[in-house]
């Protein structure tokens, strides 16, 4: 235990310390909050007052939190998983380095140092996504503000999950990388090309229907989707309560993937609770096996 | 004297190579072992075997009386190049790592203390190992080598790039562990006068023992005397029917014992004017058992 507590400490502060692993994780966030804030935020603002019935006039709140929302949910949705691989890169820069075969030296078990490598990506992931939360909901709470504590709650746990999912699968990839190459590729990969399979830069539904349909075998998918009804569902309800027609608030529900359908089937939500922690579960089985097979 | 490391018939190959091909060594509990070998002769193999990192494929090994696996706790290991985490302070990299071996609280306060005292490491626990000097790293290093207090120190080219100073100090601090504290020193070195320090000395060459002894054994056993010359020219020297190599203002002879090179000087006594006799070195040793050539001699 206390061997496993140094290492987790160790691998913390190292990933806080690389000024290198702390940006680069960083980098897809920060992508999408200067998309948002060069066209994107006007570009659904603008597709939703497009959306609503004539004579139908919205709140300027509640379009704002709208927008909000999604920017927040896709936020969450990328970092929880780009986070992840970059502060778990820290496994094969051990390798790189030799501070690996140095700790292999000591009484410390392989497993013992698998589960350090994962739990310092756990929580520096964590940690950096619920501080993305808080800020994000600061935001929410001066344009507009829908949530309520139950909203906040099953947002808190899409962000735990997917934290996990992301930290899970980049454990079960990064433990097969060794070289610097094999760091810059997978980290220009996921950095690159999951802020767009998750849906975060553009919604699911407007990508074509034979993309949709391998997208929604993608546990990523329905994280994102989570996090998009748990962070714009008391717009929806609002626009409910404001009578708008059902017709409109699914087709807008269906236009930001809080409705996301597997092959014409649409998932609900406990289903996709369902996915995300058997993909956690498939992930974890994984990398514990490769990590034993090492050890033996 | 006890033995701490047995290696009996050791095999290990990867795919075609044989990096380590039926060795066989022991090292005695307090001496300093010098394991001596070209870049990939199959000294980081053999290590790796007795760290328990790599297991072989034939062969024994007993590190302390145990398996390697087991014996992990005995030994203490310094790499030619820092693996320190170079982001966090010398106290916070001695400090993980002493909780790998379960120390913690007082007694990692004890062990600090004496290791400070040892290596001067006070005015560096603080600073990041970033910034650090290569000689302060070494320190570090070999700290953070010693904080469970092994037996057996493996020091895998300690001195590498190391100024004369930082190397002294090396030496001497090894020097008092031996001394105090009865540690066995494995080492591997490219530095030939460290080796010449060592109690034994095995060369490793292709995965094999080539020689093996004490450095006054092996000199005796490889190697000869040499005069050297100045003021001399290459055809007086070619004279005398022996190897030889051009130095700095004159040549080097090489002669089987001092008696050839006392008949030399009776036969050509008007060539030795200004000379020098010298006992041969562990880098000959080293040249003469790996096959090497010296330039203008015969193959040794």
């Amino acid at each position: 235990m206390m061997e496993l507590r140094a290492l987790t400490k160790r691998n913390c502060k190292l990933f806080f310390k690389d000024k290198g692993l702390f940006f680069t994780s960083m980098i897809t966030p920060l992508i999408l909050l200067v998309l948002y804030a060069t066209f994107l935020a006007r570009v659904y603002k603008d597709a939703f007052l497009s959306a609503m019935p004539e004579g139908i006039a919205l709140d300027g709140r509640l379009i704002n939190a709208m927008v909000g929302g999604q920017l927040l949910s896709s936020l969450l949705a990328v970092s929880c998983v780009t986070v992840a691989f970059c502060s778990n890169m820290l496994m094969v820069q051990d390798k790189i380095t030799g501070a690996y075969k140095d700790l292999t030296m000591t009484p410390v078990k392989n497993t013992t140092m698998a589960l350090s490598y994962f739990l310092s990506t756990a929580a520096a992931t964590l940690l950096i996504c619920f501080v993305a939360l808080g800020v994000g909901l600061v935001y929410l709470a001066c344009i507009g503000w829908y949530f309520t504590v139950t909203d906040v709650l099953y947002l808190m746990a899409d962000v735990l999950l997917l934290g996990l999912f992301g930290t899970a699968l980049s454990s079960a990839v990064n433990c097969k990388l060794s070289t610097q190459g094999h760091v810059s590729a997978v980290g220009s990969i996921v950095s690159s090309c999951y802020g767009f399979i998750c849906g975060a830069y553009m919604p699911i539904s407007s990508f074509g229907s034979g993309l949709q349909k391998a997208l929604s075998f993608l546990p990523g998918t329905y994280a994102t989707s989570l996090m998009r009804n748990h962070c714009m569902g008391g717009v929806f309800r609002q626009m409910d309560a404001e009578g708008i027609p059902q017709q409109v608030v699914e087709s807008l529900r269906d236009s930001v993937d809080c409705n996301i359908y597997f092959f014409g089937s649409k998932v609900g939500i406990p289903v996709m609770y369902g996915v995300l922690v058997a993909s956690i579960s498939l992930t974890v089985a994984i990398y514990t096996v490769i990590s034993r097979r090492k050890s033996k | 004297m006890d033995k701490v490391i047995t290696i009996e018939n050791l095999h290990k190959s990867f795919g075609s190579i044989h990096a380590v091909n039926d060795l066989s060594f022991q090292v005695k509990k307090g001496e300093l072992f010098a394991f001596l070998g070209e870049n990939g002769a199959g000294k980081s193999t053999t290590i790796s075997i007795m760290c328990g990192q790599l297991s072989q494929d034939s062969g024994r090994v007993t590190v302390c009386g145990e398996d390697p696996q087991k014996s992990k706790k005995k030994l203490g290991v310094v790499f030619q190049s820092s693996v320190l985490d170079g982001a966090l302070t010398v106290k916070d990299n001695l400090q993980s790592r002493a909780a790998l071996y379960g120390i913690g609280g007082k007694d990692f306060q004890k062990r600090i203390q004496e290791l400070s005292e040892l290596l001067h490491l006070e005015e560096i626990m603080d600073r990041t190992v970033g910034k650090l000097s290569g000689g302060q790293r070494r320190r570090a290093d070999i700290a953070r080598a010693l904080l469970h207090k092994p037996e057996i120190l493996i020091l895998d080219e300690p001195t590498t790039g190391l100024d004369p100073q930082t190397r002294k100090m090396l030496w001497d601090v090894l020097a008092h562990l031996r001394r105090e504290e009865h540690l066995t020193v494995f080492l591997t070195t490219h530095y030939m006068e460290e080796a010449a320090d060592a109690d034994f000395v095995v060369i490793l060459d292709r995965g094999r023992s080539v020689a093996e002894g004490t450095p006054l054994q092996l000199k005796n056993a490889y190697t000869g005397d040499f005069i050297t010359l100045y003021g001399v020219t290459q055809e007086q020297v070619q004279k005398f029917g022996k190897p030889f190599i051009s130095v700095r203002d004159g040549y080097k002879v090489q002669v089987e014992n001092t008696a050839q090179a006392t008949a030399l000087i009776g036969k050509f006594p008007d060539i030795f004017v200004d000379y020098e006799i010298t006992k041969g070195k562990m880098d000959d040793v080293f040249l003469a058992v790996t096959g090497k050539k010296i330039e203008g001699g015969a193959e040794q």
